[in-house]
């Protein structure tokens, strides 16, 4: 019988120990009670089985003996985490909490405001960035969408063009096996016309688009068939706003015959009978429209659009699904050269489309950013916000571990494991972050319409489901952050010291507090910093010298001439308050019109000179207030015409002319005789440098300009409009002012410096109150000092300077740390514009000082208080 | 007494502790069972009869000595409990007059 191993057989079988990793799993999964007996008998039987079949197979059979035990009967019970899931134990832990709170409200209200700010405020900067990310993203077949693009390379470089020839689509489609299905879109043929059903009209855009339309792009049809809609060349495919607006309903409105008309793309207006309705664009797309009809109508009132040289709109390609875009951009690259002489050294290819939203810019024919670059810095600045507001609390928690320590003490010694105090911590940290978020949800609905303003968009409160998990990442992990230094650190202690009161704050332990604290600080420095420079770069575009005046100017477009301008513009100029009127072409802000290829007449050389070259009509130097270096201007005197222009005083310095009046310059086809030197002025956005530039003279153009006598600004436009009425009955009046469209012009960045001021106010706001906790914590804890001190005659001065000292060394670092950081920074940002400020020392040594006064501040608050205290009270209560 | 039904394991586990009388542990049921039936069962099939059994109050269990061989581990003594022998001359009872009711014929002898 084997029941019992005899002596002998034990001496045989020197310890050969069962495999460990099975032995392992098996002590983990098993049943406590059943471990110790269980486990014996595996041993036994290992130890048996070497006998019978030899080590290798014995250590399978164990293997296999483990897995059978493996059963619901012996396994243990499914808390896996019972210390604190236990309901026990996790009331008891909420209690602490909750007792911690009320004991120190100061602590909890700085980890509250702290928090739930930094929370709101990443949110916030969280649902940006998503609606961001997300534009475009909507269509079906979005990994598939690409857009044809151009890179044209002439002598100012390679150009990036998002427009290609209209034959290009059908021929991908015969020629590329990839491509599957594509569409021509233009969609900036036509400003918005008027669309009318009987007594109804309303405004509204449309687009041109082949047939293929709806196939290729999501905008889902309401009625109609997407194969046949665009099958007739009078179809119209409206927006379910537009329907609602003209017929009040969705409901039978096929087949209706609508008509558009637009008073001065005359050979455009006609009517169309609508095909079908598809929902209104997403406010996630970049194409708002309310209409598409074929391009046919475009075609035929513009023939040469069909050429393979002509570039009318934007080719959009479905490829297959595994297409090697290398690939397929290599065999694409030269194919319009081979189609069409004009492209010459061209490459084209293909963009996936909803990328273009985010990556729009192209420099010298490659990708270099554009949206995605604010992403990317809000992004950080959330993480860093959040960041900060995470330090507050550790630093807090860490700071006030020494009230903690009898606690932690006593549990430990009463058996509690570390990993208990852990999660005990954890979940302290844990219901922190969610008092946070539910005051942080307040305070995003507080603020969510304002954001929306300043970042044009219109965010809500959505319940989708990504937001709503990214959220819950977002409070789990800021939780964590938060909660797991101090976890860590507070369940380390030793008992039996802290009990005895030998517990000491490592070294280690004061420098992480420190290095935290100057952590904080330097991103304030950096965000003010940066706060500053934008500022000060917006205030500049603003305030700028333009060369000429743009205060109190307003431009309207006047929808047609007929033979009566002159009359229009002699009537504008006698109204009151109207102290001069002309037109031009285009817009001065707007930087419109290259003229290339030009030298002297009759000195044809090699150099040739290009330049800027508006149409003005006659006045506009004098209307926009520019000065006059040399010669004249143009003047109904003189009878001017198209062969006169004025040029620039720096087109003068290129072309090395002291006495410029009376030469004349050709590019070959045409020739200009120069009448007058005008003073530099910005044409166009400071983000471009200031080009040579001849003024052309045009009467007929569109834009007029009306400078306007300060402070009658009101009374004189309603005269303006009257007038406007007039010539015009059936066409609205529509002006701006052209210092507001001068704003308009740098609106990302201004958005960027709005918002910017604000998160930058924050960050400090955050840090300060982390500071201003931790400095209420110091001087308490150092009371007794105090009071000794006091005693023994120390001044209030000796006090505040004690206690200020170490906390304006960590200032001071972390303005250290943060100036050149900053300097690089926004230098970088400054690049992008042709006309910046300088970076003057003052704005960073100004933050510098902003930065220590307000620490100060907030330190001196408190330290005054402790170091005026009469010693006599807190030297008594023991 | 339907109501207390043994498996058949259970019958065949409940007796070989019975045999073992107060020897019975883990390992010396397996090989008992072994010797005697000819029947392998593993570690994990026989604890959870055991277990079983002794939640329903046929055997009853203490901690005895470890052993080197066990690496230290105490051995767990099953012994059957009153109501498990009831409960086992309950089953044979039963057998037998399972068996007392078989017509000869049926067998052929």
């Amino acid at each position: 019988m084997a029941r019992e191993l005899n002596s002998a057989n034990m001496k045989n079988t020197t310890h050969t120990p069962p495999p460990k990793w099975p032995l392992r799993f098996f002590r983990w999964f098993c049943h406590p009670a059943y471990v110790e007996d269980i486990e014996g008998d595996l041993q036994e039987r290992f130890v048996l089985l070497i006998e019978e079949m030899g080590l290798r197979k014995a250590r399978w059979r164990f293997v296999m003996e483990v897995l059978l035990l493996f059963r619901p009967g012996l396994i243990r019970s499914i808390n896996i985490f019972p210390e604190f899931i236990h309901p026990g134990m996790l009331k008891h832990n909420l209690l602490i909490t909750y007792r911690g709170f009320l004991k120190d409200k100061t602590t909890f209200l700085i980890n509250l405001i702290g928090l739930s700010t930094g929370l709101a405020g990443a949110l916030l900067i969280y649902f940006w960035v998503h609606d961001e990310v997300s534009v475009d993203k909507f269509h079906e077949k979005d990994s598939q969408l690409y857009q044809v693009m151009i890179n044209m390379e002439d002598h100012r470089g390679v150009q990036t063009w998002e427009k290609s020839p209209l034959p290009l689509i059908k021929a991908l489609q015969e020629e590329f096996p990839e491509v599957e299905s594509g569409t021509f879109i233009n969609n900036s043929f036509l400003p918005k016309g008027k669309i009318r059903h009987g007594e109804q009209s309303t405004q509204a855009n449309r687009l041109f688009v082949s047939e293929d339309f709806f196939d290729v792009f999501s905008y889902d049809l309401i009625q109609g068939d997407k194969d046949q809609v665009l099958a007739g060349r009078d179809n119209m495919v409206i927006s379910k706003r537009l329907a609602l607006q003209l017929f009040d309903s969705t409901e039978e409105v096929i087949g209706k015959t609508i008509e558009w008309s637009h008073p001065y793309y005359e050979e455009f207006n006609g009517f169309f009978q609508i095909s079908g309705i598809f929902e209104d664009p997403p406010a996630n797309a970049t194409e708002q429209f309310d209409a598409v009809i074929h391009y046919d109508l475009m075609v035929k009132n513009d023939p040469p659009a069909t050429r393979w040289s002509s570039t009318p709109g934007t080719n959009y390609l479905i490829l297959q699904e595994g297409t090697d875009i290398k690939r397929f951009n290599d065999k694409f690259a030269n194919y319009l050269a081979a189609k069409d002489d004009s492209w010459e050294g061209s490459t084209q290819f293909v963009q996936q489309y909803s990328k273009r939203y985010l990556y729009g810019t192209y420099e010298n024919g490659v990708q270099a950013g554009g949206r995605i670059e604010y992403v990317k810095l809000f992004s950080i600045i959330a993480l860093f916000i959040l960041l900060i507001a995470c330090i507050n609390f550790m630093n807090l928690s860490t700071a006030q571990a020494s009230r903690k320590m009898k606690e932690i003490g006593v549990k430990k010694t009463m058996g509690a494991t570390k990993r208990a105090l852990v999660i005990q911590f954890l979940s302290e940290s844990m219901l922190m972050v969610t008092l946070s978020f539910i005051v942080a949800t307040g305070l995003i609905s507080v603020f969510l319409p304002q954001f929306n303003i300043i970042t044009g968009k219109e965010l809500k409160w959505g319940l989708a489901l990504s937001p709503f998990l990214a959220i819950a990442g977002i409070l789990l992990l800021t939780g964590l952050v938060a909660g797991s230094y101090p976890a860590f650190y507070l369940s380390h202690f030793k008992p039996v010291a802290v009990l005895k009161g030998e517990h000491r704050t490592s070294s280690r332990e004061y420098w992480m507090r420190r290095g935290l604290v100057v952590f904080q600080f330097a991103l304030s420095v950096i965000f003010i910093v940066g706060v500053a420079v934008v500022d000060q770069q917006m205030q500049y575009t603003q305030t700028k010298n333009m060369g000429y005046s743009r205060d109190n100017v307003i431009s309207f477009q006047r929808p047609r001439h007929d033979d009566d301008l002159e009359i229009f513009l002699a009537k504008l100029r006698e109204l009151p308050g109207v102290t001069n009127a002309s037109n031009m072409g285009g817009n001065i802000l707007s930087g419109w019109s290259d003229d290339n290829g030009f030298s002297l007449k009759g000195q044809e050389s090699e150099e040739k000179w290009d330049f800027k070259s508006p149409q003005i009509g006659y006045d506009m130097i004098e209307t926009l207030g520019m000065n006059m270096l040399e010669g004249r201007s143009f003047s109904r005197a003189h009878k001017d015409d198209r062969s006169k222009i004025i040029i620039s005083e720096s087109a003068q310095k290129m072309m090395q002319l002291a006495e410029p009046i009376g030469h004349v310059i050709t590019n070959g086809i045409v020739d200009y005789e120069i009448i007058g030197v005008v003073e530099d002025f910005h044409y166009g956005s400071l983000h471009k440098e200031k080009k040579p530039l001849f003024f052309r003279f045009h009467i007929w153009s569109l834009n007029t300009m009306i400078k306007i006598t300060p402070g009658t600004e009101q009374a004189t436009i309603a005269k303006v409009e009257e007038l406007y009425k007039e010539f015009h009955p059936e066409d609205a009046f529509n002006f701006t002012f052209l210092d507001e469209d001068n704003q308009r012009l740098y609106e990302a960045e201004s958005r960027v410096a709005i918002l910017s001021k604000y998160f930058g106010g924050l960050a400090i706001v955050i840090s300060c109150l982390g500071l201003f906790g931790l400095v209420a914590f110091t001087a308490e804890r150092r009371s007794k000092e105090i009071g000794i001190r006091k005693i023994l005659g120390s001044s209030v001065w000796g006090i505040i300077r004690l206690l200020s000292t170490d906390f304006t060394k960590m200032i001071l670092i972390g303005i250290l740390i943060a100036l050149p950081i900053s300097y690089l920074i926004t230098q970088t940002w400054l690049n992008n514009f042709a006309y910046k400020i300088d970076l003057e020392w003052w704005y960073f040594a100004g933050t510098a000082l902003m930065t220590l006064l307000i620490a100060w501040s907030v330190i001196g608050l408190q330290t005054v208080k402790t170091a005026r205290l009469n010693p006599v009270k807190c030297l008594r209560d023991e | 007494m339907s109501k207390h039904r043994l498996g058949e394991l259970e019958e065949v586990v409940l007796l070989t502790v019975a045999i073992l009388h107060g020897e019975a542990y883990g390992i010396a049921i397996v090989n008992e069972m072994e010797e005697r039936l000819s029947r392998r069962i593993s570690i994990g099939a026989l604890q959870i009869v055991l277990r079983r059994l002794e939640k329903k109050g046929y055997l009853v269990s203490e901690f005895g000595e470890a052993t080197k061989v066990r690496g230290g581990k105490r051995k767990r003594y099953f012994t059957v409990t009153n109501f498990g022998k009831e409960v086992l001359k309950e089953t044979k009872d039963q057998r037998l007059s399972l068996w007392n009711a078989i017509p000869n014929i049926s067998f052929g002898n």
